[in-house]
């Protein structure tokens, strides 16, 4: 998603078709299910029990525990297959562009326990490319050891160690970007950011080593490299979208969690710094991102369930190089960018929903990297209404889930202004940020 | 020495008769408001414990659980330290269990639970679990 977000910023007005792929990307990530129907056979509960909307991904404190415990939870009567699939169908109607309906995506889920100890989630996930052709790739991986039920000082104490690829997918709290599964698009980003230009998403690989004191302080230490271009083509990733070459990596999570049973609420800091070389042959770049994430649910009797959450990334950058513009401008060698998300959802009986985002992604003015206007500000919003009828104790099916949403994505700005934001000369046609919106209403059926 | 043979409209006539009497006789079941007791139960258990007859969750189903003999339900595979109990969850044993962190009254137990302090949620959740038959 991402690196398609950068080229198209960078289109001549005459690739103006291609923008409308910016919102429908968004769209599969507003989509996408973590609510996985072997997780419900492997432990008998219901998918209502961990997420907050029958079909995910929102995290119930339950769906977090479950995280935390490696996938392992079970209801203790046997092996069960950890296997699971979605096919999702998709109406999308872009603000400029032709309708398009098709079978947008088909995943397969292996997800579930191994040992009391050993869990994983895995997706391959296939997404339509346009003229009925797919391209298949790896997309989240999260494997994970875990040693439950100890004890420090008499408090309960989980240990684990997640290998996974994409830095906060992992997270219990799922608040950060990538396991949220969206975050602010434009054209400059934070390394945490799933829809920054060449995001690390799915990209990289790594270790952390994660541990949950007293039931309320996570705490989280690990690092990440680059998957070689070569294995990224191999997994079904264009090499244009390469994060670089990364160096010194590191990341760090800490985070206070408080489950009331009836309410929740979190607050946390992350950060993740490496060295980056981007092309791999060229200078290195120095970036660090520091972030903070607040979250509230209220879940009282399930019956109103609301949920509110605030993330906000910053980025600092030292660049390995000073660039010169055409007209011999130098860009700065520093810069600090931001990411905010901030999303609010409510749910009616676990059934009925509505999901609001509001993204912001923002940077210095930099006449040489931002064409045209040297202003990367970029504001999002996207607008869910979802209907998930089954995934609760009492449903027809507790083997299958399905969910059908409406969103509407939409952009207010982007490369710092509403109207032309591409630059296009006069006689031109000019493309204003609402040009990117987008409508779309999909039907997803997980088994 | 002649035996008593009970049809099964009678067998369950004769059910919830003892039903009725043990309740009329249970003070902790009778003083809760059994609909207050079911948002205390979507709140406090649901995610672990069912209310549907044969259906177990990491927990098993609590369909008649006041009343039953504690590690009873045949398709639960439950911890050595509760199979080896002679509890029977009267409203009175539920309330004692309930009431403390679960490892603390049965030590070795698998359930995960803290207790629940407050006297009127714990009332309310016992009324409302009496009515599961």
């Amino acid at each position: 998603m991402p690196s398609f977000l950068l080229r198209f910023a960078m289109c001549r007005p005459t690739h103006r078709s291609l923008w409308s792929g910016i919102a429908l990307l968004l769209l599969m990530a507003s989509n996408a299910a973590h609510a996985i129907p072997a997780y419900a056979r492997q432990t008998g509960s219901a998918c209502a029990d961990c997420h907050a909307g029958a079909y995910g991904p929102q995290l119930t404190p339950y769906g977090m525990r479950f995280k935390l415990n490696g996938y392992t939870d079970t209801d203790g009567k046997g092996f069960k297959v950890p296997v699971s699939g979605q096919l999702t169908e998709t109406h999308t109607a872009p603000a400029r562009g032709n309708s398009t309906t098709n079978l947008t995506e088909g995943d397969l889920y292996l997800a579930g326990r191994l040992t009391d100890n050993l869990g994983g989630y895995v997706k391959i996930e296939a997404d339509h490319t346009g003229h009925n052709t797919y391209n298949t790739k790896l997309s989240n991986v999260d494997l994970r050891f875990v040693a439950k039920e100890l004890k420090m000082r008499g408090k309960d104490l989980t240990l684990g160690v997640s290998v996974n690829n994409s830095p906060g997918f992992q997270d219990p709290i799922a608040a950060l970007p990538n396991a949220a599964l969206i975050g602010p698009p434009g054209v400059t980003g934070t390394l945490l950011n799933p829809s920054s230009p060449n995001t690390l998403t799915d990209r990289v690989i790594g270790a952390s080593v994660y541990g949950l004191y007293d039931s309320v302080w996570y705490g989280e230490v690990g690092t990440y490299k680059s998957l070689p271009t070569s294995q990224q083509d191999r997994l079904g990733y264009n090499i244009n979208g390469d994060p670089g070459k990364l160096g010194d990596t590191g990341y760090f999570r800490f985070a206070y969690m408080k489950d009331l049973k009836r309410q929740f609420f979190s607050a946390g800091v992350v950060a993740l710094t490496t060295k980056r070389q981007l092309p791999r042959s060229g200078p290195s770049d120095d970036l660090t991102d520091l972030g903070y994430d607040l979250t509230y649910q209220y879940l009282g009797n399930r019956e109103h369930i609301v949920q509110a959450s605030y993330v906000n990334i910053m980025e600092r950058r030292h660049y390995g190089t000073r660039l010169l513009g055409p007209d011999g401008f130098v860009a700065p060698g520093r810069a600090t960018v931001h990411d905010q998300t901030a999303t609010l959802t409510y749910t009616f009986r676990q059934t009925y929903g509505v999901v609001l985002t509001h993204m912001l992604s923002t940077g210095p003015r930099d006449a040489v990297r931002y064409t045209p206007y040297g202003d990367p500000n970029a504001t999002s919003n996207l607008i869910t209404v979802f209907w998930a009828p089954f995934g609760k104790d009492d449903s027809y099916t507790t083997i299958a889930n399905l969910k059908i949403a409406a969103t509407w994505f939409r952009f207010t700005r982007f490369n710092g202004r509403y109207t032309n934001i591409f630059g296009a000369p006069p006689g031109a046609l000019p493309t204003s940020a609402g040009d990117l919106n987008a409508f779309s209403v999909s039907a997803s059926l997980a088994f | 020495m002649s035996k008593l043979f009970l049809g099964p409209s009678m067998r369950r006539i004769a059910a919830a008769g003892l039903f009725a009497g043990w309740m009329m006789a249970s003070p902790l079941a009778a003083a809760g408001d059994p609909a207050a007791g079911a948002d205390v139960y979507k709140s406090e258990c649901a995610e672990c414990h069912a209310v549907k007859e044969g259906r177990n969750k990491k927990g098993p189903s609590l369909f008649g659980i006041v009343g039953r003999k504690a590690g009873s339900v045949t398709d639960y595979n439950y911890s050595d330290a509760l199979r080896k109990t002679t509890w029977v969850w009267t409203a009175e044993q539920l309330h004692t269990y309930l009431s403390q962190p679960a490892k603390q009254a049965n030590p070795g137990t698998k359930m995960k639970y803290d207790g629940l302090s407050d006297a009127k949620d714990l009332d309310d959740l016992l009324s409302y679990l009496s009515t599961l038959h």
